[in-house]
């Protein structure tokens, strides 16, 4: 008896390898001398080298956790974690050099900006190489750029905000982004101003043995709306490289933003990522997040929600092929009354493949009137795949009305049966449920990026049955 | 002696900051000097049932702790080893009754359900209203092929003595063990519950009912590993909280490689009676085995308001209307007792807790 046979995700796109050619590199390690030599190239203001140094403390002081997947391939002496490639930040694709150009072409990226982006920035290692925002929004006031600039033109709001929302003592990898951080984006929406179409930042490492730590920081002003999307990805190479990037989110009342994710990040990438919001009045902010790439990813996206009548709704996937372990979730925290959260999360894996949804819900006592429900479903394709589910319920009031659901199984013989007896294919009726699986998900996206994460998943189903 | 101890660890951590991965208590005064346990009561049908007076396996896969696993071993004043050959259903009742004279009990009972054997064993504790008892028990239960096991945990202690109990079952092929467990006494309640279903078939059933007051803490650590061939898991905790209590559930239903065609459910609600009651659960699913079913949901929220109205619109006051909506909860899982002064005293119980 053949077994049919889910292939793994084709990431030819993604293992584009261009010359590890750059400006400048510093040299492998973590210490003092190597964040001052950080400051020093990046021509940080002074507030921000004594922010470095300070979050250089930190991490060192603060263990690893001891919890989740093991990180003791880790070492922080292998990895270079600044790469300044060989371009300066240019506002025309025509400018910016040949290979990276190529590229982002080959990601799609500038036939994204051109069809359905109100705005788009491009990372490459640890620079932004290109940033750049429809007139209009301009005009109505809309800041997208990359962090540097925004340090330099809006020093103000950059330290009122920055790493406020996610402290350096928060775990140990938020500490090292603090120390060795650089790129990212910076989004200000100016009150009652709604981005109907979305700006997109995209992640590319490329250089080995290096990390990548880029600091995103959006300010949605009161009444405004905003759709952002991130998206990631590295070519494979034999050695650990480190993604610690950071997401702060202040939603204020009223507010609106929409953060959506596809992150694919090569296999021999460690993802451990922080992301949080903190929401005001009557605001909401929904996360949608894929999660495919990466050797391991430890990602948790998290709300505060700190305004009476906000609201969150977080819906995710992951999907695990051979070698990966992939640890995602959500945490949100209800901290004032009449405030709700979704949470809707769902993980394949298949291959030896180990996902595991991690979460926390809190109701703190001032949350009164407070709903919140969770549904979390994992599908396993084969015997040698592993998936957990480690969620944490922590309710404080009794004025709630809190819900949590969890399923774990393989496809349904019965589903299968069902589809067969209709005229599918073992293959075809698996791909559909698999498809189907996903598609709560994938309906959310964006229609290039949910037929990304269609090529993503790339489910091919072959074998006979019997 | 006055010590501070971390206890009840659950089999896989999380963030620490999610303060779900073991217990913390302060302060807590263990006796040193343990005299001996008189007040014991066995009643009941004890033919066919052979109780043995020692017992020296103190061997424990998970248990509250290495501290408490240590102590119990060091001090232990009670053995039991309880041997089922009944191959019709009996029912044998073992009762602890903490009182001046009898403060401390720290037991280590063993219960060997033989090949096709049946038996009900109920196992209650409770204590005068006037002592600060103690109680760190481990109760081991192994299920032979085809044995059908019924085993009821009652604990009646007052809210100021502390309650500690490790529990451990092995459940060969086909047997079925179902556990009934009402926890009502003690400042702390900690108690660690562990299912190893070594067997094809085996199945185990946990109906758990909890109802705190004033300051009680309730851990409770619950975990069963399917190991046999289209073995289950079906576990069910309804709880209630008034004043200022506390309840951690942690509930792991984890499936190892090999138990196929396996299921494992897992149903947690808590009904929170006062604004300053707090409800921590930690309802996990591990998964090794890809041909298993495993579901598990909990809940949290107050006593339906409609409901409430409507009996009280038909005469009750709302102490009586909210006794009647508890009650009814719980009495699914007390329908599970069949010794019917057992039930009245249970059901006294939850009236005099809701007073």
């Amino acid at each position: 008896m053949s077994k049919s046979k889910v292939k793994d995700i084709d990431r030819n796109i993604y293992d584009i390898k261009n010359k590890d050619e750059y400006d400048f590199k510093v040299k492998k390690g973590l210490t003092k001398e190597i964040i001052e030599e950080i400051s020093e190239q990046k021509n940080d203001p002074q507030w921000m080298r004594e922010f470095r140094l300070n979050a250089l403390e930190v991490y060192n002081k603060l263990e690893l956790p001891t919890w989740g997947p093991d990180l003791s391939e880790l070492d922080m002496n292998e990895i270079a974690t600044y790469v300044r490639p060989k371009s300066k930040l240019n506002t025309s694709w025509d400018e910016v050099p040949e290979d990276i150009k190529t590229t982002f072409d080959k990601l799609g990226i500038p036939e994204a900006e051109k069809k359905s982006l109100a705005g788009v920035g491009a990372q490459y290692d640890s620079e932004v190489v290109y940033h750049s925002m429809k007139e209009e929004l301009i005009k109505q006031g809309v800041v997208y750029t990359d962090m540097e600039t925004a340090i330099k033109e809006y020093p103000k709001l950059v330290k009122e905000h920055f790493m406020k929302c996610v402290p350096v003592y928060d775990h140990k990898f938020v500490a090292l982004h603090g120390a060795v951080w650089s790129g990212g984006s910076f989004v200000y929406v100016p009150k009652g101003v709604k981005v109907d179409i979305p700006l997109q930042s995209y992640f590319r490492l490329n250089s080995p043995e290096s990390g990548q730590f880029e600091h995103t920081l959006i300010i949605v002003d009161e009444g405004a709306s905003l759709h952002f999307i991130e998206g990631c990805s590295a070519p494979k190479y034999n050695k650990i490289n480190l993604h610690a990037g950071c997401v702060e989110l202040f939603v204020k009342d009223n507010a609106y933003l929409r953060y959506s994710t596809i992150e694919n990040w090569s296999k021999n990438m460690l993802n451990l990522n922080t992301k949080k919001a903190i929401i005001g009045k009557n605001a909401q902010v929904d996360w949608v997040s894929g999660s495919f790439g990466s050797k391991i990813s430890m990602l948790y996206p998290m709300s505060i929600l700190n305004g009476e009548g906000s609201k969150t709704e977080y819906t995710g996937i992951s999907f695990a092929g051979k070698g990966q372990n992939l640890d995602t979730g959500f945490k949100v925290v209800h901290n004032a009354p009449n405030t709700s959260s979704v949470i809707n999360a769902k993980s394949i894996s298949k291959s030896d493949g180990k996902c595991t949804y991690r979460s926390l819900v809190r109701i703190n006592e001032n949350a009164k009137n407070t709903k919140s429900s969770v549904s979390c479903e994992s599908l396993m394709l084969d015997d040698t795949s592993i998936s957990d589910t480690i969620p944490v319920n922590d309710i404080k009031t009794d004025e709630v009305e809190f819900s949590h659901e969890a399923k774990i199984g393989k496809i349904s013989d019965k589903a299968i049966f069902y589809l067969m007896s209709r005229g599918l294919s073992e293959e075809d009726a698996k791909a559909m449920i698999v498809r189907g699986f996903a598609y709560p998900i994938s309906k959310e996206l964006p229609v290039e990026y949910a037929a990304e994460m269609n090529n993503l998943i790339n489910l091919e189903l072959e074998g006979a049955i019997g | 002696m006055i010590k501070s101890i971390e206890l009840n660890e659950t089999p896989v951590r999380t963030s620490k900051n999610f303060n779900a991965n073991n217990i913390k208590i302060n302060d807590i005064e263990i006796p040193d000097n343990i005299s001996s346990f008189y007040n014991i009561d066995i009643t009941g049908e004890c033919s066919n049932i052979q109780v043995e007076q020692e017992n020296n396996d103190y061997s424990l896969v998970y248990g509250l702790g290495n501290f408490l696993n240590e102590y119990s071993k060091a001090k232990s004043n009670k053995e039991l080893n309880i041997i089922v050959n009944s191959k019709t259903p009996k029912e044998f009742i073992l009762s602890f009754n903490f009182d001046e004279n009898n403060l401390n009990l720290i037991e280590n009972i063993k219960i060997t359900a033989n090949e096709n054997c049946k038996a009900t064993i109920i196992i209650k504790y409770k204590s005068d209203h006037n002592v600060n008892a103690f109680h760190n028990g481990i109760i081991k239960t192994i299920a032979k092929n085809m044995a059908d096991i019924n085993i009821i945990i009652v604990n009646l202690m007052n809210d100021s003595s502390n309650n500690f109990l490790s529990i451990e079952n092995t459940l060969e092929d086909s047997s079925k063990v179902k556990y009934t467990i009402v926890d009502f006494g003690g400042k702390h309640s900690i108690t660690n519950f562990y299912s190893n279903l070594i067997g094809n078939f085996s199945n185990n059933i946990i109906n758990t009912i909890y109802l705190g007051k004033n300051n009680q803490l309730f851990d409770l650590n619950y975990i069963a590993e399917l190991r046999g061939v289209k073995s289950n898991v079906d576990i069910e905790v309804q709880g209630a909280l008034k004043d200022t209590a506390h309840k951690h559930f942690k509930g792991t239903i984890d499936f190892k490689k090999g138990c196929k065609k396996a299921t494992g459910n897992e149903n947690e609600f808590c009904m929170l009676l006062s604004d300053k009651a707090k409800s921590l659960a930690l309802p996990m699913l591990l998964c090794s085995e890809e041909d298993v079913e495993g579901n598990h949901s909990s809940a949290t929220g107050k006593i339906g308001e409609k409901e409430l109205f409507y009996i009280m619109s038909r005469g009750f006051e709302l102490k009586e209307a909210m006794k009647l909506m508890v009650r009814a909860k719980f009495n699914r899982i007390i329908e599970n007792i069949k010794n019917e002064e057992l039930k009245e005293e249970i059901l006294n119980e939850i009236d005099n807790r809701l007073d």
